[in-house]
């Protein structure tokens, strides 16, 4: 028996795991589900022994256990595979899976044949056949997981988690790699899924676990779940129903027109159109292409068919600033890497876009016109910060994103593509950023806003489109956007 | 269920070597024979003995730079190390009147010297996490300062009897058709031998095996459980002390000890090691690319005034050589990253 | 103007590594004035110093602004040899003795200096950003063949004999302060409002603080990367026509060990060498510390040798305090919350 109780942890002030509680049998499937910030990652952290429990025991085997480090939760048979698999990409499948094994031995001495041998048994024991000699870096991403897992059937694995395993993967892929779980569970190792794609943890998961905000919101054998049950738990209900949007003038003109754009591995023949003032929401599960659509209208992913028209000129997106120039912004998903630069200050990052619109006499810059715009925006997004020099790893994450915000609205852009916009952001922040991005389509801009938050885009969207691997499916206008419609369209 | 098939193989044992180092083979191969054309003195039995002994000592300050840039590192206070540990094993033996016809007696000292310069090295960038660059460019600093201030600054012409026998000991003399010798050193053996060995520690023992997985991706290394500071630390305690050895050699094959003599060739050995194969990003090189490299750098610069090209644009040669080198791998380099997302949406 | 001025002071006041080098400058100074009074403090020593602060300080510029971008440019002494090798040679075959043209070529030799520099700058620019080559391995190169350039075609030879007109300016004084000290003062305030009121000198910082999302802002990242070596190229430049108007000469391989102490100047002066950090104070006030060190050990009578030793010493005390002190402030952070679980 493998599992937590009662696990508390918070992190500074946030909650992030608040008495969780779950439990995996040796051979069972089982499937974590949860979207970004309830709290999964840090419960998968704790098992593993990376983050202690402010509280509860974890359980593993006979062992009631109040921390882990990671090398005790390696050696009684925990193992993660995250989505970097942790692999060396210029050593051999071989070395990769068996070398950990020596080094446990504390080896000084490499034995390729032995190595070999390792890593053939390995493969077999979960049903896969690799070339041995081959460099990671040269396999297929569906090869490194395997190699992954291969690695961890060598340390004598019993828990093993895996953490969205089947992102970028291909059908054909993900039934290989169920078959090879299927294997494992044979083997009498205990699988636990984190995963948010509803129709794989139907096809795959024999009970569920679904967090929400750090809690237990549901739990139990896979078939008292649907789909639409599974989707209601891990989104829950705690903002109001409430739509946010405003009415939409009829005569609004189109602002951004997408057509037949397709970018092989990445999405296909995707065609919508945005008005003035509109907002369109993006929706899909992970992986099913959204954010590539998003990062392509901003020039990040290549497009390799169809066409982009902003304010009626078609234009073409080699790179974000053919993008700006065309009239779009674009806050990303990765606030952290992509959106911000930590140790600069707020300023500097409010102006970061915009610096080649105040450049006055001379090509210099006009200090004061900065500052002063710098102060608005600060006012206007209701930033919560005593200097605007300060840096931005000062700001909590609603305040960080916030300052994101106002970088794209310093630039006026047509049309604003938002990639989850609300991610790791509190409750009361969450609510002001939709209500900035509503006043800004009140005022003409054309918003786009791609995010797997359902309940926001109900509060926010006038029209939904559902994306489906790489492909367009439903779109929801008005009337019809409700939570259970969209649960069932995304499951679909 | 296999059907899965990879793009790359790379087998065990190479018998023809990777492509680079076939194109090393190649245009040595071709400049010899434009040489060669040119000036027909060349195509005599001195010119590989001369190519090989002013090699020699280049190839072992080579291979130590090898493994530092395998993981993912760079040291340019190699060749200062050297110099410090033949200089001052001289100093030391003409000061305990060591006058002997030993070789091991230098050569242990040089290496247990080089091998203290290395743990500063080692104590900086793993100790302390410092940035392999600026810290290879402090201790340059601070040991050539050392060693020109306390040390000597003086020339010595009277080394030890063994170093000086050391400088004509050759395996082979041969005489030329122009009546002159051609000499192939004894060196030759021991430094073929500590190719071989280096090339056995990288491929067959953990340390080779981590130094590799720190230039691939030092946190999944760790990750894995290997020690990647001691693994760094030894490192660059290993390289200290192949560096000291080649300095006291360098001594011998001079015949003199100067301690301004080296400082500034590491720029000619990062040539070699990197049109080699070795990528300064880390987790590639090898020992036959790296030997390629470094006869290849020495063909072009000892031979250029056969090709009618004075002596004096020899460093911009190697500049060149090493610019090529740099290119050629970027190029490469974002060839391949971009192959990798093109397969996996083949997959798909 | 008064705008500039005022932001300088306060960002001057609220810098704390300034505050800390302004504290090693006096400790320095103090510490020299009491060893060696009467070879220290002396104003022939200051003036002596005030001559050789600019070529060092200029060729450190450059290799600022190559950090702030997170980069860095090993090659500005051989860039400024090669650009004083061009104007000498300029110089020397086209004056005559007493020709009333001499100005006409020196203004002639000076741009072509300059120009020799941008470009070879330029190139740096094109290797890094254009090709993608990583910037050590770059300028490594890059220093190697422009110094072989210089080597070869003069044939290792050094060029002498420049005209008085010229070295007049690298030894003259206006107004009692030595004109290549003046040079030196427009160029940092030049670097300090490119770096802090032009559009492509705050991108650079911003580039250099994290270029994925200097790419998600919109920021011409190659633009900003050939500008920055450019501009180091022509910095390096100006250090090299000092070099040449003082000494008389010009030289393929003078400098050689300037590369270490430019960038002993540059993390001494606070530049953060992974990128984002950085002031033209800084580097001056370091490379006034320096000079101060250097002059004073002269006095003592120490040799150029431990002149090194300490550049080295200091270098690795410098980064490995920053890392101490970094790495301090990364664990008070580190007790708040991660964003995302």
């Amino acid at each position: 028996m493998f599992g937590t109780e009662g696990i508390s942890k918070a992190f500074g002030g946030a909650k992030a795991l608040s008495n969780v509680s779950f439990q995996v049998s040796p051979g069972d499937i089982h499937c974590l589900a949860g979207e970004n910030g309830s709290g999964k990652s840090t419960l998968i952290k704790i098992m593993s022994g990376v983050e202690t429990p402010d509280k509860g025991t974890i359980i593993l085997g006979d062992e009631r256990l109040t921390s882990l480090t990671p090398r005790d939760a390696v050696a009684k048979g925990v193992q993660v595979i995250f989505q970097d698999f942790s692999l060396i990409p210029n050593l051999t499948v071989a070395e990769n899976i068996a070398l950990s094994t020596a080094v446990l031995e504390k080896k000084k001495l490499i034995n390729p044949s032995k190595n070999r041998e390792i890593a053939a048994r390995a493969l077999e024991l979960i049903g896969v056949d690799l070339d041995l000699d081959a460099t990671v870096r040269s396999i297929p991403v569906s090869s490194k997981q395997l190699v992954a897992i291969a690695r961890a059937m060598t340390q004598g694995v019993k828990l093993l988690f895996m953490d969205e395993a089947t992102t970028a993967l291909t059908r054909k892929e993900i039934d290989h790699l169920f078959g090879v779980v299927r294997n494992l569970r044979d083997q009498g190792v205990a699988t636990v899924f984190v995963s948010h794609k509803l129709d794989e943890v139907q096809e795959i998961a024999e009970s569920i676990t679904i967090l929400r905000n750090g809690e237990v919101t549901a739990e139990g054998p896979i078939e008292n779940f649907d789909r639409k049950a599974i989707a209601e738990a891990m989104t829950g209900q705690e903002v109001s129903e409430v739509r946010l949007t405003p009415e939409l003038p009829g005569d609004a003109p189109t602002v951004l027109e997408v057509e037949a754009l397709s970018s092989t591995g990445r999405f296909k023949n995707v065609s919508f159109s945005v008005k003035a003032g509109e907002i369109l929401g993006i929706t899909g599960l992970l992986g099913s292409g959204r954010s590539e659509i998003a990062e392509a209208l901003f020039g990040m992913a290549p497009i390799e068919s169809g066409t982009v028209t902003v304010n009626g000129r078609a234009v073409k997106l080699s790179g974000p600033r053919d993008a700006v120039e065309a009239g779009i912004g674009y806050v990303p998903q990765d606030r952290l890497s992509q959106g911000l630069f930590l140790n600069q200050s707020i300023r500097k990052n409010v102006m970061a876009s915009a610096i080649e619109r105040f450049l006055g006499r001379g090509g210099f810059v006009k200090g004061k016109d900065i500052s002063e715009t710098v102060s608005n925006w600060i006012s206007d997004l209701k930033i919560k910060t005593d200097n605007p020099e300060n840096a931005a790893t000062s700001l909590s994450g609603g305040n960080q994103q916030r300052v994101v915000l106002a970088k794209w609205l310093a630039m006026s852009p047509s049309v604003l593509i938002l990639n989850g916009p609300t991610v790791g952001v509190d409750i009361g922040s969450k609510k002001e950023i939709l209500e900035i991005i509503r006043d800004k389509a009140l005022e003409g801009m054309a918003v786009v806003i791609v995010s797997d938050d359902i309940p926001e885009i109900v509060q926010i969207a006038h029209r939904v489109v559902v994306v489906h691997q790489g492909k367009l499916g439903a779109e929801l206008s008005e009337a019809d956007i409700s939570e259970s419609r969209l649960y069932e369209e995304l499951a679909a | 269920m296999s059907y899965i098939t990879p793009l790359e193989k790379r087998k065990g044992l190479k018998l023809w070597g990777s492509p680079n180092e076939i194109f090393l083979i190649v245009a040595i191969v071709v400049l010899s024979l434009i040489i060669g054309l040119n000036n027909s003195v060349f195509f005599s039995i001195a010119t590989p003995f001369d190519l090989l002994r002013s090699s020699l000592i280049e190839i072992l300050f080579a291979l130590g730079l090898l493994i530092v840039l395998i993981s993912g590192g760079i040291d340019i206070s190699f060749p200062i190390i050297g110099i410090f540990a033949g200089y001052t094993t001289v100093v030391v033996m003409l000061g305990l009147g060591l006058d002997t016809y030993s070789l091991w007696i230098p050569l242990v000292l040089a290496a247990i010297i080089g091998a203290a310069l290395g743990t500063i090295n080692a104590l900086l960038i793993a100790g302390f996490g410092l940035p392999t660059l600026i810290a290879t460019l402090g201790t340059a600093g601070m040991f050539r300062g050392f060693l020109l201030s306390y040390i000597g600054s003086v020339y010595i012409a009277n080394i030890p009897l063994g170093l000086d026998q050391f400088s004509t000991a050759d395996l082979l003399s041969v005489e030329t058709g122009q009546g002159t010798l051609a000499r192939l050193h004894v060196l030759v053996i021991p430094i073929l031998i500590l190719a071989i060995a280096i090339a056995w520690l990288l491929r067959r023992t953990m340390f080779g095996r981590t130094v590799f997985a720190l230039g691939g991706s030092e946190e999944s290394a760790r990750r894995m459980g290997m020690n990647v500071r001691w693994t760094k630390a030894r490192i660059y305690m290993l390289v200290g002390a192949i560096s000291g050895v080649a300095g006291i050699l360098y001594v011998s094959l001079q015949r003199k000890a100067d301690p301004y003599d080296l400082y500034g060739t590491e720029l000619e050995i990062i040539a070699a090691v990197v049109l080699g194969g070795a990528s300064i990003m880390g987790g590639y090189g090898t020992v036959t690319g790296t030997i390629l490299g470094v006869l290849l750098i020495n063909l072009i610069k000892d031979n250029l005034i056969l090709l009618g090209i004075p002596g004096s644009w020899q460093r911009a040669a190697i500049g060149l050589m090493l610019l090529i080198g740099v290119v050629g791998q970027a190029i490469s380099d974002k060839r391949r990253a971009k192959q990798a997302t093109v397969i996996e949406e083949d997959a798909s | 103007m008064k705008d500039i001025s005022r932001d300088l002071t306060r960002r001057l006041l609220s810098d704390r590594k300034l505050t800390q080098l302004i504290v090693v400058a006096l400790v320095v100074f103090l510490g020299f004035s009491i060893l060696v009074p009467d070879l220290f403090l002396t104003p022939r020593n200051f003036i002596s110093m005030a001559f050789q602060i600019p070529e060092i300080a200029l060729l450190a510029l450059g290799v600022m602004l190559a950090m702030l971008t997170a980069g860095i440019d090993l090659s500005v002494v051989s860039m400024s040899n090669l650009a004083a090798l061009s104007t000498a040679y300029l110089l020397v075959t086209q004056v005559t003795e007493g020709g009333g043209n001499v100005y006409v070529w020196i203004v002639i030799a000076i741009a072509i200096g300059i120009l020799v520099g941008l470009i070879s700058g330029l190139a740096n620019g094109a290797i890094i950003a254009g090709i993608g080559v990583t910037p050590i391995l770059a300028t490594l190169a890059t220093l190697t063949l422009y110094n072989g350039i210089a080597v070869g075609i003069r044939n290792g030879q050094s060029i002498i004999g420049l005209p008085p007109e010229f070295t007049a300016i690298g030894n003259g004084s206006f107004l009692g302060i030595p004109i290549p000290m003046i040079i030196l003062l427009v160029a940092g305030v030049g670097v300090a409002l490119y770096i802090n009121k032009t559009g492509l000198g705050m991108q650079s910082v911003l580039v250099g603080a994290n270029q994925e999302a200097a790419t998600y802002s919109a920021i011409g990242v190659r633009k900003v990367l050939l500008m920055t070596y450019t501009l180091s190229g022509g910095l390096s430049a100006l250090a090299g026509l000092i070099i040449a108007s003082r000494s008389a000469s010009a030289n393929p391989d003078y400098g050689a060990s300037y590369v270490l102490l430019a960038i002993v100047i540059v993390v001494l002066g606070g530049v953060n060498p992974y990128g984002g950090f950085g002031t033209v104070t800084g580097v001056i006030l370091a490379t006034a510390v320096l000079q101060m060190v250097a002059s004073g050990f002269n006095a003592l009578r120490f040799s150029q040798f431990f002149y090194q030793l300490a550049q080295g010493f200091v270098l690795i005390a410098v980064m490995i305090l920053n890392t101490y002190v970094d790495k301090r402030r990364l664990k008070a952070k580190k007790d708040k919350a991660p964003q995302e679980s």
